[in-house]
């Protein structure tokens, strides 16, 4: 499609994609992508200088259009823009807090479930990591069986969202200068449940009307969903599916067979994938497959369901956010689930335009006109199986020319901060030592994390990509989850080759010395809490600093689009993380409240808040706060470059 | 795998390094590299927790938080 100028709208550098938008262009079928043509977004709203939380309003109170008309601008009951700026950013932060925590609830039921054999199909898979999840709840496990420990860790999960007081038991894993950061502000979270309500509640009409004050409540919120939610969920789901190990997956739109039932698996909880995984082994289902034809089964994933049967089964993924419309554009689909989260309405006209069923699968959420088929998991393997026999009945229904793109890129994923530690230095001397000692010498400038979603307002996967391919250039070793990791997957970033063809040379040695990535998958947007004890493990090996802040190390989120992303952008910031977003920024509505956030808060936090819609601008900015803080460690002064070589890791074994 | 392979390259400081070049296999790996399985028993598990995970499970280790322990 052209834009007004006449000039071919650039929609994706992933060939996969814009061959799919032109084949919906050509098939006059809505996707996410000509929507946004039509619909631009509202420049009021744009710089959330709009409050509509009350019935006398709503009240728009844009900038002015011209410099020097500035004036204060107040709500019809007084509120100033900086207390509706604050307030609109806080919500946002309530509710990406709630949605990975309302998920992580749900794990911890399952678990509990689990650990009670009430689930069927689950099992309690990795016992080292229970034993782990039970030593930081402080659970007795000498002489006892794995079921009752487990059962005492599925109970003490669900009571961090309903505790009243005290502090998440999870809180006393981060340093402890970043703690004792915390309880000095206060901003310690007491329950999960309780920080989201209260944020909620101050946010109501004529409540906490101080934007500092009401930041320091979103900040605690956050770190319910960092050091809570989203690590309550990486754990227990460590525990009853796996904690992910270096396998080989396949990436994008190509990972469909025409001559096979290709079914996607889309949206975030990772229960009845797993099912899915264990229904497509059943002989049963193999016949079924074979008596309607087609040659197989085959399972994919899209988005945050895709990273988790990735990285523990090699389940290919058929591509991120933005794909999941055009996935079914192809006609190959018989059948997509969604769950919770970035699931787009779109999908059912888009999925009436072929044969392809969608089928919702939790009690939280519908789909007008989709197919409802409720996971729970006490009869959890029965709905996989009754979900994989629709599939494979619609498979003789295809009644459009299928189309599947040729793209497809293999990536080795699956790096779990147990894994890279194991990795640095094997199994009882597993050490994060290596790659302390490669900051330090200088082989690797510094650590970056790039997350997030695809945006439509950027060219998908664009800035992922550029940003990534920069860091590692300069020598900064990337860790990546959700959307961005599979742009990086689609990208070629995520196979050790990728070091020799696109990193520094420090950084390519090292990565080609231990046989990783330059850019490590470490799994969902859930698992940002990975990263989380990652940067932990960094500064508590030693060397670079007694805090998270003092790390060489940087974040962003350069095509984010969701409220999940600003509250792991505000936990990330507030455990003393530079993080850098792009494509957008929602408190450009007023300068104090951005300048609180980008500036006030590294006086608060030593972490603060960027925005940069240039990603390579981005990722210059991410290295100069690299350089500032090996400066401030004494790493810039030159130092004998030890040579790293398989001997020395060997003597580490 | 051979004799190691090096190379003169540029850091990102400007400085002339002599630099490693790969180590690990060639080809792609035909199943995962599933590292846990070798810790057995429970005396293991617990063993890898205290010496792998010293960072958080180790009584006598803390890293670069040893002195603040002390204190
Ligand atoms: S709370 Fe105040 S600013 Fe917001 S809509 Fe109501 S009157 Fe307007």
């Amino acid at each position: 499609m052209a834009d007004e100028k006449g000039k071919e709208k650039i929609r994706s550098i992933d060939n996969a994609a814009i061959t799919l938008i032109e084949k919906a262009q050509k098939e006059n079928v809505s996707t996410v992508f000509f929507r946004a043509d039509e619909l631009k977004p509202c420049p009021i709203g744009v710089e959330e200088s709009c409050c509509k939380i009350c019935g006398m309003g709503p009240c728009r109170l844009p900038r002015p259009k011209k410099a020097g008309e500035e004036k204060d601008r107040a709500g019809v009951c007084g509120a100033t823009i900086e207390t509706i700026v604050a307030r609109n950013f806080a919500r946002k932060i309530a509710a990406g807090t709630a949605s990975h925590s309302d998920h992580a609830r749900e794990v911890a039921e399952t678990f509990l479930k689990t650990a009670q054999d009430e689930a069927q199909g689950f099992a309690i898979k990795d016992e080292v990591k229970l034993l782990e999840v039970a030593l930081d709840y402080g659970i007795e496990t000498e002489g006892r069986e794995s079921r009752e420990i487990a059962i005492d860790v599925g109970k003490k999960a669900l009571e961090q969202f309903g505790k009243q007081d005290g502090e998440l038991v999870y809180i006393k894993k981060a340093p402890l200068k970043r703690q004792e950061i915390w309880r000095k502000l206060g901003v310690v979270p007491r329950g999960i449940d309780r920080e989201v309500v209260e944020m909620m509640h101050r946010t109501h009409m004529g409540v906490d009307q101080d934007y500092k004050h009401l930041m320091l409540q979103a900040t605690r919120t956050a770190l319910a969903d960092g050091w809570g939610g989203s690590m309550i969920s990486t754990d227990l789901q460590d525990i009853m599916f796996g904690t992910p190990v270096p396998i080989l997956g396949t990436f994008n739109t190509g990972v469909f067979k025409e001559d096979q039932v290709n079914i996607v698996v889309h949206g975030h909880e990772p229960f009845l994938p797993e099912l899915l995984v264990t229904a497509t082994h059943d002989p049963e289902m193999k016949a079924l497959a074979e008596k309607v034809g087609a040659k197989g089964i085959n399972l994919t994933g899209m988005c945050c369901s895709a990273n988790e049967v990735l990285m523990r089964h090699g389940i290919p993924c058929a591509g991120n956010f933005l794909q999941q419309e055009l996935a079914l554009v192809t006609g190959a689909v018989e059948l997509m689930t969604v769950d919770v989260q970035c699931q787009m309405q779109g999908l059912q006209d888009v999925s009436e335009c072929y044969h392809t069923k969608l089928v919702t699968t939790s009690d939280r959420a519908k789909i007008e006109g989709a197919i409802h088929i409720e996971f729970h998991p006490e009869n959890g393997l029965d709905t996989a199986k009754k979900i994989l026999r629709m599939a494979i009945e619609n498979y003789p229904n295809r009644r459009h020319a299928v189309y599947i793109p040729a793209e497809t890129q293999d990536a080795v994923v699956g790096f779990s901060h147990e894994t890279i530690n194991y990795l640095l230095g094997g199994l009882f001397r597993a050490s994060y030592k290596p790659l302390n000692d490669n900051i330090i010498n200088g082989r690797i400038r510094g650590v970056a994390g790039v997350v997030g979603c695809n945006n439509v307002r950027t060219v998908h996967d664009s800035a992922h990509i550029a940003m990534v391919k920069e860091l590692i250039k300069n020598d900064v070793i990337v860790l990546t989850t959700g959307c961005a990791a599979m742009a990086c997957g689609k990208a070629g970033l995520l196979t050790p080759e990728a070091a020799r063809l696109y990193a520094g040379s420090g950084l390519a040695e090292v990565c080609e010395a231990v046989g990783i990535p330059p850019v490590l998958h470490m799994g969902a947007c859930v698992d940002n809490s990975r990263i989380l004890i990652a940067a932990t493990a960094l500064v508590k090996e030693g060397g670079l600093g007694d805090d998270i802040s003092d790390l060489p190390a940087a974040g962003a989120a350069p095509e984010w689009m969701s409220e999940k992303a600003l509250a792991i952008g505000q936990y990330f910031v507030a455990s003393g993380v530079y993080t850098v977003f792009g494509t957008t920024w929602p408190t450009l509505g007023s300068e104090k409240v951005t300048k609180h956030l980008f500036e006030e808060h590294e006086e608060l936090y030593k972490g603060m808040w960027a925005y940069e819609p240039d990603p390579i601008k981005a990722a210059g900015m991410m290295i100069a706060h690299i350089d500032k803080k090996r400066k401030a460690l004494g790493l810039d002064k030159a130092r004998e470059r030890v040579l790293y070589d398989m001997a020395m890791r060997r003597a580490l074994d | 795998m051979g004799e190691y392979v090096y190379e003169e390259k540029e850091s990102f400081d400007g400085k002339k390094v002599k630099v490693l070049g790969p180590t690990y296999e060639e080809g792609k790996p035909d199943a995962k590299n599933d590292w846990e399985a070798k810790l057995g028993s429970p005396e293991d598990r617990l063993n890898y927790l205290k010496t792998a995970l010293r960072y958080w499970y180790s009584k006598d280790w803390f890293g670069s938080e040893k002195r603040k322990q002390e204190a």
